[in-house]
């Protein structure tokens, strides 16, 4: 058995190389459908990333704490107490890497004669920005500082729809947590312009101490908001909290709060499958024609190979074992290329920010596009390719194994 | 001692419809040692009764036994077992295995037999040097001209000892005195190590030198004759 694969291996090897345009040809092929395969994977694995990134980073966070109940009414009466257990779960927790606390309610905003409906946040603004970047966006004046008490900072399509500034005063109303008239004046800090068009129409910051205050809200909150220290640790922290934290609150990752996005990046992840899985088949093929080919030519070579007691099964090996070597070789390049050139767009982003206010009319707010190269994307590609070849060269070795000595011999 | 035994053996094959009766009733006997050609014309049917003695191909009916089994009943994998150990094989032409340096052609069949390293390449190298190939055993058959890779044919044919080697017109595409060169040599083996060897041929030099010429037309014997040779 072992002396079979011997002689079987190295005539395989030879075979390989016996007509080496054809093998160089087909190598390409495969090298190039790996790499690009894999570069396209880390596009859109980047490019998902970001995204999250962008829709998490401004103003919702990765994660969110909250009163079972809440994130489907989105009412004031959904708080729960911020106690020191919750406190003590999240800083233990070494994914994490800042969270602060909400209050949140809808209210009316009234500015001379015009009212308009609003978001209100109460934040807590030094551990706000740890955590979201919604500081980042102030077109005017500053953003909350945790000296600030009536302030205020608005988006920038609310400021300009009720024609205040920063420095003005606005007045909002709302109902409180005890059942109150909730009612207060601020004075606007800083005006932001996110890029998303329901944040800068609707969303409304002010320091968490007035909030708690101006809503009653006796030390209870709405929510802990928490930024992971990867994305891809948000699973993990979501169950490992789950398991830690009281019975009447609940954990939520950004796919449950943002169910819109898992469907889009779904969907973006399908027609990926479809283009990957067009590539997959362009690389079976271009394996099948060489392997076909290569069968079809040493046809009375076979024949003659059967003829001095080579068994059927010898001369499957033989084939397997070729498209074997070929797709060996080729995947390493190829993972190596696609790799590489993903690894390059790791570091050096496609950068569309200079075109950001034309992308901004699509509704798109993300510019940067990452490539993330990973272990699984590599490792999957590298063996889907083996696979598919291997299957794909089961018919030309079966048909070689199957040649009539006497037929193959006289064979031209 | 019977080495081949063709009882009753007949082949049909199919072509556009037509059966063609390529044999019809060979009965045949080879003993070890023996010299053996099939003459006759192109079409005559010798070399199909090559082919069905060498379990290249299935007779119709009848049977054909090598030393004493019945090899119409052998699978495929059992017959390619069969041709392995206990026949080897001539073919007219470009025979080799073109990415095999003449020795590793040699020792492929000995690889196949399973046989270890180091017996295999000094076994192979002295069957080589036996056919005249002594100093182009590294080449590969392109390197070499045809009738060295008829040699090159007979050394893997005989290199595991087997009881028969069958020999489908090996000098046809050689000149003569190559031709004559590879005969000597057949008949120097058969001589020296009692190897069976059956030819089918139309070269009226192979027929001269057969020490058994058995005439085959229309896919029947018509003739079956033991010559004596004189000693050289």
């Amino acid at each position: 058995m072992k002396k079979d694969f011997e002689i079987i291996s190295m005539l395989a090897w030879r075979n390989v190389w016996r007509n080496k345009r054809r093998t160089i040809l087909t190598l390409c092929t495969i090298v190039v459908g790996c790499a690009m395969i894999i570069l396209l994977n880390a596009f859109a694995k980047g490019g998902h990333d970001q995204m999250i990134e962008d829709a998490t980073g401004l103003v919702m966070g990765h994660i969110h704490i909250h009163e079972k109940g809440y994130w489907e009414n989105k009412t004031i009466d959904y708080a729960f107490e911020a106690d020191e257990s919750i406190e003590k779960a999240l800083s233990s927790n070494t994914h994490i890497r800042a969270y602060c606390k909400r209050i949140m309610c809808d209210a009316l905003i009234a500015k001379g004669g015009t009212t308009k409906g609003v978001m209100i946040q109460g934040v807590e603004p030094v551990r706000e920005k740890q955590v979201c970047g919604l500081y980042k966006c102030i077109i005017k004046g500053r953003y909350l500082s945790d000296s600030d008490s009536t302030h205020a900072v608005i988006g920038a399509t609310l400021a300009q729809n009720l024609k205040v500034d920063v420095g003005n005063t606005i007045a909002i109303i709302s109902q409180g947590f005890d059942g109150s008239i909730a009612a207060e004046h601020l004075t606007i800090a800083g005006i932001f312009k996110s890029g998303n068009p329901e944040y800068d129409k609707f969303l409304l910051q002010m320091p968490l101490k007035q909030a708690d205050e101006t809503f009653s809200m006796m030390g209870y909150i709405h929510a802990y908001v928490i930024k992971a220290s990867r994305i891809d640790n948000i699973d993990a922290i979501t169950s490992s909290l789950s398991k830690k934290l009281p019975n009447n609150v609940e954990v939520l990752g950004w796919e449950k709060l943002m169910p819109e996005l898992v469907q889009f990046i779904i969907m973006d992840d399908v027609s990926g499958y479809l283009f990957d899985l067009m590539l997959f088949l362009v690389v079976a093929f271009g394996i099948l024609n060489t392997i076909q080919m290569s069968v079809y030519e040493r046809t009375r070579e076979l024949g003659i190979m059967k003829a001095v007691g080579t068994t059927p099964g010898q001369i499957v090996a033989l084939v397997i074992l070729e498209t074997f070597f070929i797709t060996v070789i080729g995947v390493l390049l190829g993972v190596a290329l696609g790799a590489g050139i993903s690894y390059y767009f790791t570091v050096h982003p496609i950068d569309y920010s200079q075109y950001s206010e034309e992308i901004a009319v699509w509704g798109i707010t993300t510019t940067i596009f990452p490539a993330t190269v990973t272990i699984a994307n590599t490792v999957v590609t590298a063996v889907l390719t083996m696979i598919v070849s291997l299957l794909f060269c089961i018919f030309p070795a079966r048909r070689a194994s199957k040649l009539h000595p006497v037929e193959a011999i006289r064979h031209i | 001692m019977e080495i081949i035994q063709v009882v009753n053996c007949t082949k049909d094959y199919h072509s556009d419809g037509q059966i063609v009766h390529a044999l019809r009733g060979v009965h045949l006997s080879l003993h070890k040692g023996e010299f053996a050609a099939i003459a006759g014309p192109s079409g005559s049917g010798k070399t199909t009764l090559l082919n069905c003695i060498g379990g290249l191909d299935y007779s119709t009916q009848g049977n054909v036994y090598i030393e004493g089994t019945d090899i119409s009943k052998l699978s495929p994998k059992e017959l390619s077992r069969l041709r392995l150990f206990k026949i080897g094989f001539i073919f007219q032409a470009y025979n080799l295995i073109p990415v095999l340096t003449a020795l590793e052609n040699v020792e492929y069949i000995l690889l196949l037999q399973g046989m270890g390293d180091s017996n295999r390449k000094r076994k192979a190298a002295e069957v080589l040097e036996l056919v005249g190939l002594k100093d182009e055993m590294h080449r590969l058959p392109h390197e070499l001209s045809g009738g060295q890779q008829q040699r090159v044919a007979i050394a893997r044919a005989i290199v595991s000892s087997p009881a028969i080697v069958l020999a489908d017109e090996p000098t046809a595409n050689v000149d003569q005195k190559t031709g004559s060169a590879l005969l000597d040599l057949m008949e120097h083996l058969n001589k020296e190590k009692q190897i069976t060897f059956l030819f089918s041929t139309h070269d009226p030099m192979v027929m001269k030198r057969a020490h058994r010429l058995i005439n085959i037309i229309d896919g029947m014997i018509v003739k079956d004759t033991l010559v004596k040779r004189k000693n050289k």
